[in-house]
């Protein structure tokens, strides 16, 4: 009795090993059993049907979209399931497998590391260089060069997402900062002329007046300012620039930090003002982040932000802005005059295990979706259909920051634009004579950006909470720092 | 014979059924466990691309890491977060506990009640005290400040009170499973003392004092070394309330592997502050143990 006892011991002992054993084995088993039993039950039923699915099979592929809207955009769902129609008509061997991807920081590497990213998918316009070193992301080049692409892509963005001549990426907008305003809070300070349009600052000391105006008279915010994390810092480059500063300077392939040059201390010395002198910021600007920052302008918490085109969406669709509220102008000039608008790119990127048939499928279906730089009766159905939604979903619609230079799409581009426009383009005229203007563009600062705007966030973040705070020692804490992270990084 | 060649070997039929028994547990262990923390180890001494390594750089990445400026800072933080936590976080509950256990009435209720605030989720805990610290007129200590006539205040933002405050959050957290444990060593000291001491006459200070504390000073120096371990790890609460801020006064080490991690993607210098970290933690554990062995003893 013992000795069966032991043995049946023994027994389950190798079963839960074996048991363990399978769990850990490879993924590709359990889909090659699904795949069995599906084949199985296929010849139960009709078997010459059984052979000719796999047949097909062999030539069908598949195209995940990441960039498919999320469950609770309904009507975005809809637009999407019109392109997939229209796609499949063309495409009939194309499954397209929905699978909404929100690009975020921490999921994304389990995903491209586990072949899981979907073949298309949106990032994020920091990520570019970092996924093609971390060569997650597929070399495109070649089926752009195909079709004809690679001159039509905005040549700064085309920077952004190409590594040593090869492309891996494409734009889905461009994008330049300005300043987005709510019309309600200027109406209510008075800061509107005889047409009761806003009164927008030319130079930033006129904004911190304005600011200042609109807080005395409605008690909210007059900018809101980020200081949470890197965008502060993003979005303070913008301004020191106007302020004369250049923050990383290079020579010979290498990087300088320039970070504490009179003109960024004088910029951030401003910024210090707006929380002391002017007291025009938001609550707590350290713990402001891009999305917040839509939200204090949307619900009518601050009265200005600085953001970009591609983002109209934000303060309406988002946080309920009504259409006709919101302005966007020029960002402010500084002290002698300089003005700019921080340029860049949102990406579409494709996995790196997608196929080039993939990529191609993937790219004919942003052909449709009139996201690409060519024009056929299905682009401009799908542009048209895309501004439509805006209009339905009370977004404005206005141009595009010019993304591809293909002069018919942007044709094309701007007719959607006057027969959709659903706002007084007026309110959004400076902005666009501003980035029309030569020399008003300028991409983010070279060498490492991001690091850049880590040190630039702390001093945003010391000026803000400390009315003592030295600017100028800070400024050459922050100008060592980077430079100390530019020689480990970048200058090797 | 085999019986015999086997005793040579050091087994005998009796292990393999052990090791059998154990087999399962030490796969597990080894798949989740160890070969992640030796890969990690291994990460370090590499660069890679994304996770696969690509070349064998020695220990290019620990000075990297300690060379990176906001190491200082994070450092410094680290062992204030354990400062604070010693001042506010260790004697709370061992005030709570001797309270309880004096308590006479209600004495269920005031357990459940301190124990109360663990049940919710941390990061639901991080988010309520961040719109209670929020500066401004929209805070909500500041609202209710502003009832009494007092002036509304910095709190996080301010940056002499960050730690402490985000300590003092973790406190009101934490303390009441700590006062738990003590009360149930305090249950387990020996009533006849107590009764003996009453009898001669001490008061409620003097039965604290003398019989009390001594008996839970054991347990103190255990769990002082626990929550030594435990803060050297905090993460989220600073990273949620703050991200580390304002101008770095309350990032921690933790929060450097994470954006080393997450932010920058540069897995092995994650790999390297990681393994820095556990080395830390080796030491303190050890300790640990052997303060725990001698109280066995």
């Amino acid at each position: 009795m013992k000795k069966f006892k032991k043995l049946i011991s023994l027994l389950l002992c190798a079963l839960l090993v074996m048991s363990t054993l399978i769990a850990c084995g490879k993924k590709d088993d359990t889909q090659e059993t699904t795949q069995g039993t599906s084949q199985e039950d296929a010849n139960s039923t009709t078997p010459t049907q059984a052979t000719e699915a796999t047949d097909a099979a062999a030539d069908n592929i598949q195209l995940t979209l990441g960039i498919w809207p999320e469950d609770t955009l309904t009507a975005d769902i809809e637009l999407h399931e019109g392109y997939v129609k229209t796609f499949n008509a063309s495409h009939p061997n194309v499954e397209v497998v929905p699978a909404y991807y929100k690009y975020a920081t921490d999921t994304f590497v389990p995903l491209a590391e586990s072949g899981n990213l979907p073949t298309i998918f949106e990032s994020w316009f920091t990520e570019p260089q970092k996924l093609i070193a971390g060569g997650y992301v597929a070399d495109i080049t070649d089926e752009l060069e195909a079709r004809g692409w690679i001159d039509k892509i905005n040549p700064s963005i085309k920077d952004l997402l190409s590594k040593d001549g090869r492309i891996y990426g494409i734009p889905r907008d461009g994008y330049a900062l300005g300043l987005m305003i709510n019309v309600e809070l200027f109406k209510e300070a008075g800061l509107v002329d005889a047409d009761g349009r806003p009164i927008y600052p030319k130079t930033w000391t006129e904004l911190a007046e304005s600011a200042k105006k609109i807080k005395d008279a409605t008690g909210q915010a007059g900018l809101c300012l980020l200081a949470k994390d890197n965008a502060g810092g993003w979005h303070f480059s913008n301004i020191a620039w106007a302020f004369g500063a250049t923050l990383t300077t290079e020579q010979d392939g290498k990087f300088a930090a320039n970070v504490d040059s009179p003109e960024a201390i004088a910029a951030m010395e401003y910024v210090k003002s707006l929380k002391w002198e002017y007291d025009v910021l938001t609550a707590d600007p350290t713990n402001e982040d891009w999305g917040s920052g839509f939200a204090e302008l949307g619900t009518g918490a601050a009265a200005m932000y600085i953001a970009a085109n591609d983002a109209v969406n934000q303060p309406t669709q988002v946080n309920g802005l009504p259409v006709d509220q919101l302005a966007m102008c020029a960002l402010p000039a500084g002290p002698s005059g300089d003005q700019f608008s921080l340029s860049g790119g949102t990406p579409y990127m494709f996995s790196k295990d997608a196929t080039p048939d993939q990529i191609n499928a993937a790219l004919d279906y942003l052909e449709i979706m009139g996201k690409a730089p060519v024009v056929t009766d299905d682009a401009i159905a799908g542009m048209k259909a895309d501004a439509q939604n805006k209009v339905a979903n009370g977004v404005p619609v206005i141009p595009r920051f010019p993304c591809w230079i293909a002069d018919d799409v942007l044709k094309a581009e701007n007719d959607i634009v006057t027969e959709f426009g659903n706002v007084d383009t007026k309110l959004f005229d400076s902005y666009f004579t501003a980035i029309k203007t030569q020399g008003n563009l300028r991409t983010e600062e070279p060498g490492s950006a991001q690091d850049l705007y880590a040190e630039l966030t702390k001093v945003l973040q010391a000026v803000i909470t400390d009315k003592n705070a030295d600017v100028t020692a800070l400024m050459k804490t922050a100008d060592e720092n980077y430079q100390k992270l530019l020689d480990s990084g970048v200058n090797k | 014979m085999k019986a015999v060649s086997n005793k040579k070997l050091g087994i005998s039929k009796k292990d393999i059924s052990g090791w059998l028994i154990m087999l399962p547990t030490i796969i597990l262990f080894a798949f989740f466990v160890w070969e992640p923390l030796g890969e990690s180890v291994r990460l370090s001494l590499y660069t890679a691309k994304g996770i696969r390594l690509q070349e064998f750089v020695g220990l290019d990445n620990y000075a990297l890491v300690l060379n990176h400026p906001d190491f200082l800072a994070a450092f410094k933080n680290t062992f204030t977060y354990i400062l604070w936590s010693l001042i506010i976080g260790f004697f709370t509950p061992i005030i709570m506990a001797v309270l309880i256990t004096e308590t006479v009435h209600f004495k269920g209720l005031f357990k459940i009640g301190v124990y109360f605030p663990n049940i919710m989720p941390g990061m639901a805990m991080v988010m309520m005290w961040g719109f209670f610290f929020r500066p401004g007129d929209t805070g909500v200590l500041n609202i209710l400040l502003s009832k009494l006539g007092i002036e509304s205040m910095e709190w996080l933002t301010n940056p002499k009170l960050t730690i402490p405050l985000i300590i003092a959050t973790m406190t009101w957290k934490g303390a009441g499973s700590t006062a738990l444990i003590y009360m149930a060593g305090i249950n387990g000291i020996n009533p006849e003392l107590y009764e003996a001491a009453t009898l001669d006459g001490a008061g409620i200070r003097q039965r604290v004092r003398f019989i009390t504390l001594p008996n839970i000073f054991s347990l103190g120096k255990t769990l002082l070394i626990l929550q030594v371990i435990t803060v050297f790890q905090i993460l989220y609460e600073p990273l949620v309330m703050t991200n580390g801020g304002p101008n770095n006064r309350s990032i921690s080490i933790m929060q450097l592997v994470f954006n080393y991690a997450f932010r920058d993607y540069n897995y092995p210098a994650a790999a390297a502050l990681s393994v820095m970290i556990c080395i830390v933690l080796v030491i303190l554990s050890a300790f640990y143990f052997k303060l725990t062995k001698s109280k066995e003893d």
